[in-house]
């Protein structure tokens, strides 16, 4: 087991002329953090000639610590390569293709113990996402990307009037009801750990800070889960499949007996994973802080928890974790 | 005449050449066919003796294989575990496995061939469909081993199936809920794998990927060598990357006087924005010789029909599957395909699946409207579920069609079954209709997906039958031997822009033949695919297939 925290990774996902190299450009020039940025093109990165290091045809290197890599044809070959080599980066951020599924890459993070998913966001062109959801050959592809992304970023918000942003709004929502839903904005750079951001500081913030898209929509209902124990792996799948399908999205950070880590949960539409939870993570030993999305039509929290703590390991006197 | 004319005799040549189409004796100088026709025409020829070593044989023009992959030289490095017979580059049949406990059995003994404990072992060529449905599991492949790494590719590419041991190193035993990560009935990993996380977690902890690796003049010569024994003389490798180690590898491979294949390599769209990728093929051209033929560009724009990731029209998958997915973006295929065709490169585009289909026809239109390219002979590869209606767009367009009838046999029960369905089961790769309409075509193997050996293509389009038996439009869409022939020889040289220098034995052409053992057209239509393969004649060179 390698000894360093997982790096955390953010895809960025979005349809063909999204806004995506826009976005990618703004961030390598931004440099708030040391970035390793993997994009589908070189052609149209286009970074301030001042900050370029070193260009050696596949990997550009930036004075303020960044490099891009071209995926070219082998992006998991590149992917691997990044992580092999000696420089350390404080976050991967992934450019997904603009016709594929950004949930597929970001599932490599879910798996590979070197890397920490952070965050899936998807950017949507305001003009043309409404068109795009309807298209009779490619909606199909562009709803999927929305499906199971954390955030959904509007781009180009500046060139239509506030009525057409909200359609924009309104069109997205009809995809994934529950999604967070932010507008970029060209003066301003967002910060990637607040957008997607690890689990504890996004719209599952333990808190119960509230979300914007859900307080525009009274049709969904929230739900806090939060015990002082472990869950039991085994117990714990045979308990999600129990929850009814009402509750759409269930995040949050636990602990699993027998797992040193505090792990990061996800569970979106049925699906769901657990991964170990880098060192920021604020979960304490033996504590688990879920927070759920429901329909309106949710079951009371009693019934919803009785479910969850049929999956607490019976005897937490053995639930020391085990030095990885 | 000339010192160097050898006149062949042989028991019947067929020609493919119309005005020709039958001949006894065949005269060959500097590589070339002088003369064709009887032993009195030829008389004038022949310096000496006529070489009588195919007297007792039939020649045919070398075959062309229009699809297929350089990969297929790769495979055989690994133990093949697939269900069908298959044809080594040495020449060895290699058996079908047909049930769980023979793949096993032939795992163990390659298991057993390898010393180093810790050399994870690869096989290739498993589907389930061909053995029954029956999967291969992590607890079928632990009694090969528990502690070497084992990891069986399909057929497809797309899947493989691991052992415990490798689930447990990569921490996949229970991730389940990881697309493509398949539970078993105990809920747990049951060791099949698909899709990139997987992959990339097995492969980084098994040391890589062995079909990943830099391509070796052996795995050239392995690809040479399987072409002579099918009756190959001209092969694509339709879709490459071209890196500069592979364009020296094909530029040593093919200048050694007796390579015994005519390679036709297609560059990969993905790897270049068009722009470059036109100056890269004009730089490559220069580079051409006898045997290396660069010039044409593949793009793939959707996936397979029984990975259910190619895009089909209403009303989509037999079984209710959601649509496949796009490999080039619909809105970007116009652009790619009109910046190519304006240049005059011809495109091999990759559409399985109907809607791929009418995409790419209405890109060629648009292109071909805007700049008209009066023989751009574009060709849709594939093409698999084209209508009636689709193939009159392609004839009005100039389009020609390289239709995969190998999947026929190999998939044609899914088709019918779970893809498809009957009705357009039975226009899968519509040979018939392509015929009657007047498109050029072509048929092909796609090897290393199916076997390579177009005797077996042409059976498969000749006899429309399924590998459990069932025949799909046998009715209306089987081909005649004539026409089959036609379709691996001539039809398949005209997809290439190659047909005024191979696909039928006339003067002027390469001298390029397959070399049989029994007449096509005299056997019994069922056993076109038993036809033995003496070997093949590139450029005048005779080659015997290696037999073992």
């Amino acid at each position: 087991m390698t000894a360093a925290a997982p790096i955390p990774v953010t895809v960025i996902g979005g349809f063909l002329g999204a806004g995506k190299t826009t976005f990618l450009n703004r961030l390598l020039a931004a440099g708030t953090a040391r970035y390793a940025v993997l994009v589908n093109d070189f052609g149209e990165i286009n970074v301030d000639a001042t900050l370029i290091e070193r260009h050696d045809g596949t990997t550009l290197s930036l004075s303020n610590g960044c490099v891009c890599c071209s995926i070219g044809s082998g992006f998991l070959e590149t992917l691997g390569g990044l992580l092999d080599g000696d420089a350390r980066f404080e976050r991967i951020v992934i450019e997904a293709s603009g016709i594929g599924d950004p949930w597929r890459i970001a599932e490599i993070a879910l798996v590979e113990p070197a890397l920490r998913l952070d965050g899936v966001i998807v950017i949507a062109d305001v003009r043309r996402i409404a068109q795009l959801i309807d298209d009779r050959r490619v909606g199909d592809t562009v709803r999927n990307q929305f499906a199971k992304c954390d955030v959904v970023l509007l781009s180009k918000s500046d060139l239509v009037t506030a009525a057409e942003l909200d359609a924009a709004r309104q069109a997205v929502l009809s995809v994934r009801p529950d999604v967070r839903i932010e507008t970029l904005l060209r003066e301003t750079m967002p910060d990637l750990s607040l957008l997607a951001g690890s689990r504890t500081s996004s719209r599952f913030r333990a808190d119960g800070v509230a979300d914007d898209a859900l307080d525009h929509e009274e049709n969904f209902r929230r739900w806090a889960y939060r015990r002082d124990g472990t869950f039991d792996r085994g117990r714990l799948a045979a308990a999600i499949k129990k929850l009814p399908q009402e509750l759409l999205r269930l995040k949050g950070t636990c602990r699993i007996r027998g797992e040193a880590a505090p792990q990061i949960f996800q569970m979106v539409a049925g699906n769901w994973s657990l991964s170990p939870a880098g060192r920021d993570t604020s979960a304490g030993a033996g504590s688990i802080a879920l927070m759920g999305v429901g329909t309106h039509d949710l079951p009371p929290d009693a019934e919803l928890e009785a479910i969850l703590d049929g999956a607490l390991a019976l005897d937490d006197a053995l639930a020391h974790p085990a030095l990885i | 005449m000339s010192q160097d004319t050898v006149v062949f005799s042989a028991r019947r040549i067929v020609t493919m050449n119309p005005s020709r189409p039958f001949a006894s004796h065949v005269a060959v100088r500097d590589g070339r066919i002088v003369a064709v026709g009887s032993l009195t025409e030829l008389a004038g020829f022949a310096a000496g003796e006529v070489d009588q070593r195919f007297s007792d044989k039939i020649l045919l023009p070398g075959f062309v294989e229009g699809h297929s992959h350089i990969m297929e030289g790769m495979m055989w490095s690994l133990p093949y575990v697939g269900a069908g017979d298959r044809r080594s580059p040495d020449g060895k049949l290699v058996a079908g496995v047909r049930d769980i406990d023979a793949i096993v059995a032939r795992l163990k003994t390659a298991e057993a061939a390898i010393e180093d404990p810790n050399t994870p072992l690869f096989a290739w060529g498993f589907d389930p469909l061909h053995i029954g449905g029956h999967m291969l599991t992590r607890q079928d492949l632990d009694r090969v081993s528990k502690a070497r790494p084992i990891m069986v590719i399909h057929a497809s590419f797309h899947i493989s199936n691991v052992n415990s041991i490798v689930l447990e190193r990569t921490e996949l035993l229970r991730a389940t809920d990881i697309s493509g990560v398949v539970a078993g009935e105990d809920g747990l990993a049951s060791g099949e794998l698909q899709g990139i996380a997987a992959r990339f977690r097995v492969f980084r902890s098994l040391g890589g990927n062995p079909l990943s690796g830099n391509l070796t003049l052996a795995d050239v010569s392995r690809y040479a060598a399987s072409a002579c024994i099918q009756g190959v003389t001209t092969i694509t490798d339709l879709h490459n990357d071209l890196l500069d180690h592979t364009i020296e590898l094909y530029q040593a491979a093919t200048r050694q006087p007796d390579f015994g294949v005519r390679l036709v390599p297609a560059l990969a769209s993905v790897s270049n924005p068009p722009e470059q990728a036109i100056a890269k093929l004009a730089a490559l051209r220069e580079s051409n010789n006898d045997k290396l033929h660069y010039g044409i560009v593949k793009l793939v724009v959707d996936g397979s029909i029984q990975g259910f990731t190619a895009r089909l029209r209403w009303p989509g998958y037999h079984n209710g599957a959601p649509n496949g997915l796009w490999y080039i973006a619909p809105e970007e295929l116009p652009r790619i395909v009109d910046i190519y065709h304006r240049a005059g490169i011809q495109l091999h585009i990759h559409t399985n699946g109907d809607e791929a289909t009418e995409l790419a026809l209405d890109a060629i239109e648009a292109a071909q409207t805007a700049c008209p390219q009066p023989d751009h002979r574009h060709t849709l590869q594939h093409c698999q579920m084209a209508d009636t209606a689709l193939f009159r767009r392609m004839k009005a367009l100039g389009v020609c069609a390289n239709l995969f009838a190998n999947h026929l046999y190999y998939w044609g029960d899914a088709h019918y079954e779970l893809t498809m369905g009957p009705e357009r089961a039975a226009r899968l790769d519509a040979t018939g209709t392509a015929q009657r309409i007047g498109v050029p075509f072509a048929i092909h193997s796609d090897a290393p997906v199916t076997p390579l050996g177009p005797l077996f293509t042409a059976w498969c389009a000749v006899n429309r039958i399924s590998s459990s038996g069932r025949t799909l439009g046998r009715e209306t869409e089987v081909l005649t031997v004539e026409q089959a022939l036609a379709a691996i020889t001539i039809g398949a040289a005209y997809t290439l822009k190659l047909d005024g220098m191979v696909g039928s034995i006339e003067c002027g052409k390469y001298a390029d033949f397959a070399v049989l053992e029994d007449d096509p057209l005299a056997v019994a239509p069922d056993r076109l695919k038993d036809i033995g393969v003496w070997g093949t004649v590139v450029g005048g060179h005779v080659k015997k297939a290696p037999s073992a």
